[in-house]
């Protein structure tokens, strides 16, 4: 007992010690220190570099100004984010049905998945020339670049979903009978959800990135322009403008999906 | 001339024999000539090691598969094919909807079926009750501990009014107090409801708790019920009883 009583004694002062080991977690969770750390590495080789090869945060905050001013920063980026948005949103609409119709079709998944594997391992950005010369050099062939990005991951995903539900749960809704339809709509799929809310939240990034090439080859607007067309006016500025505004661009919708998922989608389970 | 059916057969099985290969030769049977008679109410063990195709058996009963060849009869009121069996499986977690609450998991069955949303809170909440679950209606399997997702899972398949209870090793990964406790609220539900349950378990203490017959499969491939054994001891059973630790041996003596 009397050695109980003294360990007790002794934990106490390590108890003190434990607010600003609490604090210290908080603000790294918070990922602050990070970006500040970011900056400073920036602000010093940026200092120690001709601005035109590498222009500082400051420098690159005055472009922001610069191209905010009249506003067509703000114009580029509604463009690029309404390409990404109807692409995406048109491919989700394309992909998971058939995601669903694959995976619960032995024989439709034999003949296509090896199409799908073969065809998914070819990047958007080389079907670029090819829908332009298809949908002409317009919005459509973007939206078309974007459902395309988006295509395979969600169909993929879904797919995967639907291959991944227990026997056990299907047999059990059937042995309480429940139609196939019905099996469908409320066994396969709820069980898929979280992965095809994995695949649209992929989708996305993968969005991002095609909608950015086909703007730099072939657009007059949307921050893949800006990039390309700042290289015409040796203006270093503006290409870590779009750098910087693409990040933020693609973090907020990523945390804004995130959080619609938690929100609606909470008994799902979803990752986010 | 009232019919009194506590003892006309329910279930008939002759030579109903399972190959999972499409050429079935000599050696390639699962099952091999079963023949089995179960009573309408009777609680009934099948009993034996692992591999030996008693869940092969029970899912044919339940017409999740096909059997190869031989005579299956299943007598019961309702015409519905499969919706007079339920089903309870081994692993809870595989076999309830996580996205639904204990209630809806309940509800479900009735749902397919489109009964009117009060008289199916009304049926659900009788079983939820029966299972020894009130209170928990609103949580979701993952909030609940592995015997109470086991009391869902009989609650739910209850909820369908089934003739016939076709359980699968249901308590095998339920610690040994929580099986006790799950043995003893089976029996207290079977009494209650009188349905007829077939019982899957490799288990011989849980056999001769629960079971008022045994049969008793060989080892595989070619398995088949070599011995059947009439447990005339009442409810509940006593573990520690002269009696039980009799059948206990003889029992055990099939497995040496």
């Amino acid at each position: 007992m009397k050695t109980i009583v003294q360990q007790e004694v002794k934990l106490k002062p390590l108890e003190k010690k434990l607010p600003f080991k609490f604090y210290w977690k908080k603000v790294l969770k918070t990922g602050i220190i990070t970006w500040i750390g970011l900056l400073l590495i920036w602000t010093v080789a940026a200092h120690f570099s001709d601005p035109q090869f590498l222009p500082s945060p400051l420098a690159t905050l005055r472009g922001a100004i610069e191209l905010g001013s009249d506003g067509s920063l703000f114009i580029y980026m509604a463009y690029s984010l309404v390409r990404v948005l109807i692409g995406w949103l048109l491919g989700n609409i394309v992909a998971i049905p058939l995601g669903l119709f694959i995976g619960s079709n032995k024989t439709v998944r034999e003949l296509v998945e090896p199409v799908i594997n073969f065809v998914r391992f070819i990047p958007p950005l080389a079907f670029i020339t090819l829908f332009m010369l298809w949908f002409g050099i317009g919005e459509q062939s973007k939206i078309f670049l974007i459902m395309y990005a988006t295509f395979f991951v969600v169909t993929i995903n879904t797919l995967t979903g639907v291959l991944s539900i227990s026997e056990d749960k299907i047999r059990s809704a059937k042995s309480m009978g429940a139609t196939d339809f019905q099996v469908l709509r409320y066994v396969v799929i709820p069980a898929a959800i979280p992965f095809i809310f994995t695949g649209a939240k992929l989708a996305m990034g993968s969005s991002f990135m095609a909608i950015i090439g086909a703007e730099m080859v072939a657009a007059n607007e949307g921050v893949g322009f800006m990039i390309w067309n700042a290289r015409l006016y040796f203006q270093t500025d503006w290409i870590f403008v779009g750098l910087v505004v693409l990040g933020l661009m693609g973090f907020s919708m990523d945390r804004l999906f995130a959080w619609a998922g938690r929100k609606f989608l909470k008994r799902y389970s979803i990752v986010s | 001339m009232t019919m009194v059916q506590t003892d006309a057969p329910n279930i008939v099985l002759k030579g109903l024999s399972k190959s999972f290969s499409e050429n079935p030769d000599q050696g390639s049977y699962v099952l091999e000539n079963v023949d089995l008679t179960i009573n309408r109410g009777e609680f009934y063990i099948l009993l034996g090691p692992s591999g030996c195709g008693k869940s092969t058996l029970l899912n044919i009963l339940a017409g999740f598969i096909e059997k190869s060849s031989g005579e299956l009869t299943i007598q019961s009121q309702s015409a519905a094919k499969e919706e007079n069996r339920g089903f309870v499986f081994q692993s809870a977690d595989s076999a309830l909807f996580p996205w639904l609450t204990v209630e809806e998991n309940v509800e479900f069955g009735l749902k397919m079926k489109k009964v009117a949303t009060a008289k199916r809170k009304e049926i659900a909440n009788h079983y939820i009750k029966l299972a020894g679950l009130s209170g928990h209606n609103q949580k979701f399997p993952k909030e609940i501990s592995g015997g109470m997702k086991q009391r869902v899972q009989l609650a739910r398949v209850l909820a369908n009014d089934p003739q016939i209870l076709l359980m699968d090793e249901p308590f095998g990964a339920l610690d040994a107090m929580t099986r006790r406790t799950m043995q003893k609220e089976l029996i207290r539900i079977w009494t209650e409801t009188n349905k007829t349950v077939i019982f899957v378990t490799h288990d011989i203490q849980e056999a001769l708790m629960l079971g008022q017959r045994i049969g008793i499969m060989s080892v595989g491939p070619s398995s088949k019920i070599i011995q059947s054994y009439q447990i005339d001891m009442p409810y509940p059973r006593e573990l520690t009883s002269p009696d039980f630790n009799e059948y206990y041996k003889v029992v055990q003596s099939h497995f040496d």
